[in-house]
């Protein structure tokens, strides 16, 4: 049983955040926070002999990290750490503010292959941290079988963070029947976690199954619970209402969630309210808000997929020839 | 096993006698000190005593519909009492018998009472006469009961002798009754014996008909209860309860349900199955004896005397199970699980829960799940069961029985708590476990505390109840996350928001937050039965006697009065939905104007105060004391006609006008001087001045003069101050004045010289000095010894701000907007600022339009989902499931990425939209060119970018991953992977609604605007996904009416161009007006082109043809000033048909319009045409672009839209 402080800390992790995907710093730095895990960035520490110390130092550190904000981890966690999950914490953040070099994905295999050996001194609470870690760093650079192995996927290890994460890699390959079953895999040991009740609510979305009514249900409940707020929250039960087709609610969700950051709209509400707007029937509007979400966010997959599409239209348009217009010759 | 419910116990000496009162909570109680106690057993109180007989009083009956009481002792007489409570009195007495009476009865109908003796006689008497009309001989020993049939004219009686009889009376109706006294034997032969029932071994006490059935039941010394079955010609033994182990006192039929209930001298009430005689339930006493047993005549209600009192009980609850969602009330009666619609009061069952616990035993709590449509039902029979059943889907014939799939447990209490979970509490063991919808155990929780019951909690929480405190658990974390004390919380209430909880106890309401952070605590007296929250946030429940309401802060009062208790379930406006306690909806109409006036004050929502204050007649004492209480005088202010409260009021509130008017009204003193007080407080010295001088405050208007710096007023004064004859006032108004002279003569003529004297010497007044010393008799050297004072410094203060012309600048305080609407009286008739309930019935009405609208385009869809077939499929989809075969093999095993959604949108639909949404422009743009002939694609480009924009969304679940790509799919309630389509983002509805924006610029002659939006319009229309054939005809007849817009205007355009540039072709002018009028436009647009045509036709002086344009005009009925005018040029055409200027137009031949050169195509002519709009075009701009659209090749080959899917 996790202390309510940890707990505290876990669900605002996994429910509370607004966060960042791209690879490049600049788009991070352009992110920060506005509420969103600021709870969590800004929780105290506690005591180095509290055994919450690990658990919370880790958790904060992967928030930041999910901030953009790798520099704070490297203050964070002392350098000369022995504890298996911060290092491989740190080795993540390294990753993430220099994506390119092989060198942090190696050192975090080192530290996975560590973690296997018998005399090793970590719980395997730490040892988990370290595979998801390293699961996550791997999934974002492409290397999936290697993640999932990472992550233990389809085993029977009891880590669910882990298999979170394999839920969203599976679904990310559009492998959804694979994912339900990893799902399934944790369902009798997971205790009806808040992230078992996550990874459903996800699953639905990309399945649509019941008209999305368990992802609906799930963050509509969540919206309700007292010990927790988040534009986060709103947004995903925006982006859930518009797969249902309900876009003037979804608009309203959006729109709450938007102030409820004080009128500073994160990429993901802005890239759904886009969606939003072009279904409505002012267009007009979907041109303004993408061209904001565009040029502040052109990193969010949205924009980069678009773009990628405009000048695929641009290359196929030269395709086909068109003739000369016609032209009334004489009256 | 169902649970006897005591509702109230009396103490008293033993109680031989009990009677309830047919309609009021009234209870008689003959007891054996021989009183006659009168209670209300709902308020527990003891409303009167009847004192008259000697002796115990073993018989007591009220009347069934006259306020009458009867009464038979051990003093042999029969007394009949008046009932009502000014004159509860003795109306008679009925002497007679010859021994104790036993038992009386009126009888329902006619004017009779029916006793019995111990002188082995019953009588009937008749109550108007007040004379015995019968003797019913026969029984051999005491007679202990006789009763009438409820219906019949039969009598059934129970004696020692071991016999029940039963009469037949029926001759005594028939005849009038012998009304001579002491005639025995003429009215004997009225009644004869019908059945003598043996069967009893010892005396029997009690015998009693069923009400409906041919039954009797009889109860004995023998310790059994005997059930008795009558036909018309005998009547029968049919069997016998046994289990009391000592005398049965008495045994009556339970009024609604097929039970028996006693009572016996074993000290035992019991309940026993009418149908298998097999004992149900026994309620034990400890000490004392049972005598006597009553039933409610209508309702679920019993009362039993014993040795030392009496109880009042219930056999079950009647509080029905219900759960509220939305406006619709899901609930159990008679085991049955109905749902009630509020508005539109459909009342229908749902499901049979009849298997489901004890018979005998209502469900005790109902939850209901709207997303899994399931209800969750408890029942406190066999230690507590649960069952979770979906309802079915629809409700025609026999009703599904709940045992049929619906799943059972062991529990308490059971409640959702999610959309696939619920709680169950297992009171014993103290354990709550979550379960989800299978029933299958997800989560085990030991409560922090003795819990009794469990309730919702709001997200991932659980409020327990324990017998001092209630606790808000979360379930995730398993901890405590707020504790409330409490008394034992048996019901809870969520606000619809769910922002608040309202916990009822059986005497306390706690008003809580969703977080128990904040809690109002309210008591009553009186028992709460249930609540409900209004729209507006107030909390309004019942008690026993009344529906009450309760302010979010705690303020609570009473709507109304009940007569009998009521369940709510739902407060809308002013309509009060609630089930009775025979779980019957019902509604009350309440005035929430009181409380809504009250919530109002709160949120200083002065507009609804305003409104409330106009419309309703909102006074009385309770509401001003309410106001001036809370802070609000200047809105009691208004309510007030009594001048002396509304001048308190007034000051209060500091509105001085209001004050200075009521002041003048009382004029008094008193009032003068609390207004200057108040005026002084606010600077405005007006009203303070005008206030002293009402209250002759001399003093202090002098000084208010001279703080103002009012001279002339000062100087007033000095002469009034003269004229009252007061030298002290003189002297202060002298001082004041700066007026030395005036001063000296007052200390001159009160005699002070010395004073006057010094005044005036060192005021530098010497003569005056001088002439004082000679009144005085002195001379200037008799007073040398007199310190030399010199010159007086003391000067009036000089006036730097003339303040006695102003008024003191009040700061506009918050009582301005009351001061407006209020004091001035500008009470403008406004609208209702705030509808409790039904402010939002325009937007529901707009919700409920646009879910149709949903569900009529999702019930299309489906209905073409059926024959969808891979026919129009195109290559590309084939191709890229290669690709995806290819790829599979580089990746590990387990990781093979599956179809993206995409691509099977692809697969699926036939329509260029559907593939730009899926991402696949070059099939798309293969799709328009083979389908519509489009080979310009660069306008398009937008339309295609924000396609695909709309289609896709995404959203990252966990942290630091990429996220994740979802598809907004056209029929979200389509989970089918293969059946998948993406949304329409270029719908007909909408590109209609800009259509029509169009056609309201050509209205307002924005020609190229109105150009560019047609073409707009035309571009969407290629996106758009029909399926169905009524929207491929109405996606056809929009491409058509769309072009024949553009074309239009295109001409015009083109006309308004040669006319500029080229000012002397008149004839093409003439000839494009002409054509104008040719397209197929809608009347109004139609008018105006054939208008200007007229105009120009006209002015070239071709008043043939502009009068046949005319002509035309008349036809569409334009409006009486276009008539005339049209009328005009007709009349112009008559007189002079001829045409100055020959232009190409022939109007008698059917053309169409080439849309490129804007000249006809006659009839017959050879033709190219568009590939997508159908227009049509001269033969040689066969291959060019189409100047309409530009967008498609003219005269290229294509297949046109494809079929709906």
């Amino acid at each position: 049983m996790d202390s309510t402080d940890l707990y505290n800390l876990k669900q605002h992790f996994f429910l509370g955040m607004a966060h960042s995907h791209d690879r490049t710093l600049p788009f991070f730095t352009r992110l920060l926070p506005q509420g969103a895990y600021k709870s969590l960035v800004e929780q105290k520490l506690p005591q180095q002999s509290s055994e919450d110390y690990i658990p919370i130092l880790f958790y904060k550190a992967r928030a930041h990290i999910a901030l953009g904000d790798t520099q704070a981890v490297a203050s964070l966690i002392p350098t000369d750490t022995e504890n298996f999950a911060l290092k491989a914490v740190t080795v993540f953040a390294k990753y993430i503010s220099a994506p390119a070099g092989d060198a942090a994905l190696e050192e975090l295999r080192d530290l996975c292959i560590e973690i296997e050996g018998d005399d090793v001194e970590a719980t395997e609470r730490e040892k988990g941290w370290v595979r998801v870690v390293a699961g996550t760093a791997f999934a974002r650079a492409g290397e999936i079988e290697e993640a999932l192995e990472t992550l233990g996927a389809e085993s029977t290890t009891e880590n669910l963070e882990a298999v979170a994460i394999a839920v969203q890699i599976y679904l990310s390959i559009h492998r959804p029947d694979l994912a339900r079953k990893e799902f399934e895999r944790a369902k009798p040991w997971a205790e009806d976690d808040l992230l078992l009740q996550l990874m459903e609510s996800t699953i639905g979305l990309v399945t649509g199954k019941d008209g999305y009514s368990d992802s609906q249900s799930f963050y509509t409940e969540q919206l309700a619970n007292p010990s927790l707020s988040s534009p986060h929250l709103l947004t995903a039960r925006g982006v859930t209402r518009l797969l249902r087709g309900e876009v003037q609610e979804a608009k309203s969700d959006l729109e709450e969630a938007v102030l409820q950051q004080d009128g500073h709209d994160d990429a993901e509400t802005l890239a759904a309210s886009v969606v939003a707007a072009g279904l409505g029937p002012k267009k007009g509007d979907a041109d303004e808000l993408w061209s904001r979400l565009a040029s502040a966010y052109p990193e969010h997959p949205l924009v980069s997929t678009v773009y990628a599409k405009a000048s695929e239209f641009d290359d196929l348009v030269v395709k086909f020839r068109v003739p000369p217009l016609a032209i009334p010759t004489a009256a | 096993m169902s649970v006897m419910l005591t509702k109230f116990e009396s103490k008293s000496n033993r109680v031989k006698g009990l009677a309830f009162h047919p309609t009021q909570p009234l209870l008689a109680a003959s007891l054996h000190n021989g009183s006659v106690q009168l209670w209300n057993y709902r308020m527990g109180v003891l409303v009167d005593r009847f004192e008259e007989h000697e002796g115990p009083v073993r018989a007591v009956a009220i009347h069934p519909s006259r306020p009458l009481l009867v009464t038979g002792g051990d003093d042999y007489k029969i007394k009949v009492w008046d009932l009502r409570p000014q004159n509860r009195k003795c109306l008679f007495t009925l002497h007679g018998h010859l021994d104790y009476v036993r038992t009386v009865q009126f009888h329902h109908e006619m004017p009779w009472i029916i006793s019995c003796s111990d002188d082995q006689t019953i009588r009937i008497w008749n109550s108007t006469s007040r004379n015995c009309i019968a003797i019913l001989t026969g029984h051999s020993h005491y007679v202990m009961s006789a009763l009438f049939h409820a219906k019949e004219d039969l009598v059934v009686s129970a004696s020692m002798d071991q016999t029940v009889r039963v009469w037949d009376i029926s001759g005594l109706r028939k005849s009038t009754p012998n009304s001579a006294p002491n005639t025995f034997d003429t009215f004997d032969n009225f009644s004869t014996v019908k059945y003598v029932l043996e069967g009893h071994d010892r005396g029997v006490n009690y015998a009693v008909f069923h009400p409906t059935l041919p039954l009797i039941i009889s109860a004995a010394d023998d310790r059994q209860i005997k059930l008795w079955r009558m036909s018309d010609l005998k009547a029968w033994e049919v069997d016998a309860c046994r289990g009391h182990f000592n005398n049965v006192s008495s045994a009556v039929f339970h009024p609604k349900h097929e039970l028996i209930v006693s009572c016996g001298e074993d000290k035992t009430v019991r309940v026993w199955d009418l149908a298998k005689r097999s004992a149900v339930q026994t309620f034990r006493r400890e000490h004392d004896r049972f005598w006597v047993l009553a039933s409610h005549p209508d309702l679920n209600l019993f009362a039993a005397g014993h040795d030392n009192g009496l109880i009042v009980f219930k056999l079950e609850r009647e509080r029905p199970a219900f759960a509220l969602q939305g406006d619709t009330v899901y609930y159990v009666r008679d085991k049955y699980v109905r749902s009630y619609d509020i508005n539109t009061g459909s009342d229908i069952g749902l499901l049979s829960v009849r298997k489901f616990g004890s018979p005998y035993v209502p469900p005790r709590t109902l939850s209901y799940n709207p997303a899994e449509r399931a209800v969750l039902l408890t029942i406190s029979s066999d230690n507590g069961l649960y069952e979770l059943t979906n309802l079915p889907k629809d409700i025609s014939g026999e009703l599904k029985d709940s045992s049929l799939d619906g799943k059972r447990g062991t529990g308490h209490s059971a409640i959702f708590v999610a959309r696939n979970r619920f709680a169950v509490l297992n009171k014993t063991t103290q354990r709550i476990e979550v379960c989800d919808v299978s029933g299958a155990v997800v989560r085990g929780i030991t409560p922090p505390v003795q819990t009794n019951e469990i309730f919702y909690g709001g997200t991932a929480s659980l409020i327990l109840s324990s017998t001092t405190s209630v606790v808000l658990y979360d379930i995730q974390q398993q901890k405590t996350i707020a504790e409330l004390n409490t008394p034992p919380v048996k019901y809870i209430v969520w606000s619809q928001d769910g922002s608040q909880v309202a916990l009822l106890s059986k005497h306390t309401i706690t008003i809580a937050n969703k977080t128990f952070s904040q809690s109002t605590l309210i008591h009553e007296t009186i028992r709460i039965k249930s609540g409900a929250w209004d729209d507006s946030g107030v909390f309004i429940y019942s008690t026993l006697n009344h529906v009450k309401y309760c302010l979010p802060q705690g303020d609570h009062g009473v709507i109304c009065t009940l007569d009998n208790p009521v369940y709510l379930t739902r407060v809308k406006g002013k309509v009060v939905h609630c089930l009775d306690r025979s779980a019957r909806p019902r509604t009350i109409t309440i005035d929430p104007t009181e409380y809504r006036f009250k919530l109002a004050l709160i949120q200083n929502n002065y507009d609804e105060v305003l409104y409330l204050i106009r419309t309703s007649n909102l006074l009385g004492q309770s509401i001003i004391a309410y106001l001036q209480q809370k802070g609000f005088p200047e809105i009691a202010l208004h309510f007030v006609e009594d001048k002396n409260t509304r001048f308190d009021l007034a000051i209060e509130c500091g509105n001085l006008d209001v004050a200075l008017e009521t002041a003048k009204a009382i004029d008094r003193t008193e009032c003068w001087n609390r207004l200057a007080q108040q005026a002084l407080k606010q600077g405005n010295h007006k009203i303070v001045e005008k206030a002293y001088q009402q209250a002759k405050n001399f003093d202090r208007l002098s000084f208010l003069y001279l703080a103002t710096g009012s001279t002339d007023k000062l100087a007033k004064m000095q002469k009034i101050a003269e004229a009252r004859g007061d030298p002290m006032s003189r002297f202060h108004n002298a001082l004041y004045a700066g007026d030395v002279r005036s001063r000296i003569s007052v200390l001159r003529e009160v005699g002070l010289h010395p004073l006057a004297y010094l005044t005036a010497k060192t005021n530098g007044l010497e003569d005056i000095a001088l002439e004082i010393l000679e009144a005085a008799g002195l001379t200037e050297s008799d007073v040398d010894d007199i310190p030399d004072f010199g010159r007086a410094t003391f000067k009036t203060p000089l006036i730097v701000t003339p303040t006695a012309n102003l008024v003191w600048p009040t700061v506009p305080g918050g009582e301005s907007f009351f001061d407006k609407a209020l004091v001035n009286g500008n009470l403008e008739t406004g609208i209702e600022p705030h509808a409790n309930g039904d402010a939002g019935a325009a937007s529901v009405a707009l919700d409920d339009w646009a879910k149709d609208e949903e569900q009529d385009l999702a019930a299309d869809e489906d209905g073409w989902d059926l024959d969808a077939s891979a026919d129009t499929r195109p290559d590309e989809g084939d191709v890229s499931e290669d690709a995806d075969v290819e790829e599979t093999e580089e990746l590990g095993p387990g990781a093979a990425p599956g179809v993206d959604e995409t691509e099977v949108w692809t697969r699926n639909s036939p329509f260029a939209g559907d593939h730009i949404s899926a991402g696949s422009f070059e099939t798309a743009m293969q799709l328009l060119n083979r389908q519509f002939g489009v080979v310009n694609f660069a306008p398009l480009k937008p339309l295609f970018v924000s396609t695909f924009r709309s289609s896709h969304t995404y959203l990252s679940p966990l942290a630091s991953l990429p996220p994740l790509q979802l598809h907004l799919r056209r029929d979200p309630s389509e989970s089918s992977l293969s059946r998948a389509l993406p949304t329409a983002v270029q719908n007909l509805r909408q590109i209609r609604a800009d259509l029509s924006e169009g056609l309201r610029a050509v209205s307002g002659a924005k020609l190229p605007e109105a150009q560019a939006m047609f073409r707009s319009v035309l571009q969407s229309l290629l996106f758009v996904s029909v399926s169905s054939d009524e929207e491929a005809k109405e996606w056809r007849s929009t491409v058509t009416s769309t072009r024949e817009y553009l074309l239009g205007v295109s001409i015009e355009l083109e006309r308004r161009r040669v006319a500029q540039e080229e000012p002397d072709n008149v004839a093409r002018g003439l000839e494009l007006a002409a054509y104008f009028t040719h397209c197929q436009l809608q009347s109004p647009h139609l008018q105006i082109a054939l208008r200007s045509a007229i105009q120009a036709f006209t002015k070239a002086g071709n008043a043939g043809t502009a009068a046949r344009f005319a002509r035309k005009l008349l036809d569409l009925n334009p409006d009486p000033r276009i008539v005339s005018l049209a009328r005009q040029r007709i009349a112009a055409g008559d007189r002079n048909p001829r045409d100055a200027v020959e232009i190409s137009y022939d109007e008698f031949t059917e053309f169409e319009i080439c849309a490129a050169s804007y000249t006809p195509i006659y009839k017959g002519s050879p033709t190219v045409r568009c590939p997508f709009t159908d227009a049509a075009f001269l033969p040689e701009f066969k291959g060019t672009l189409d100047p309409l659209t530009r967008l498609t090749e003219i005269g290229a080959v294509a297949s046109g839209l494809p079929a709906p899917r």
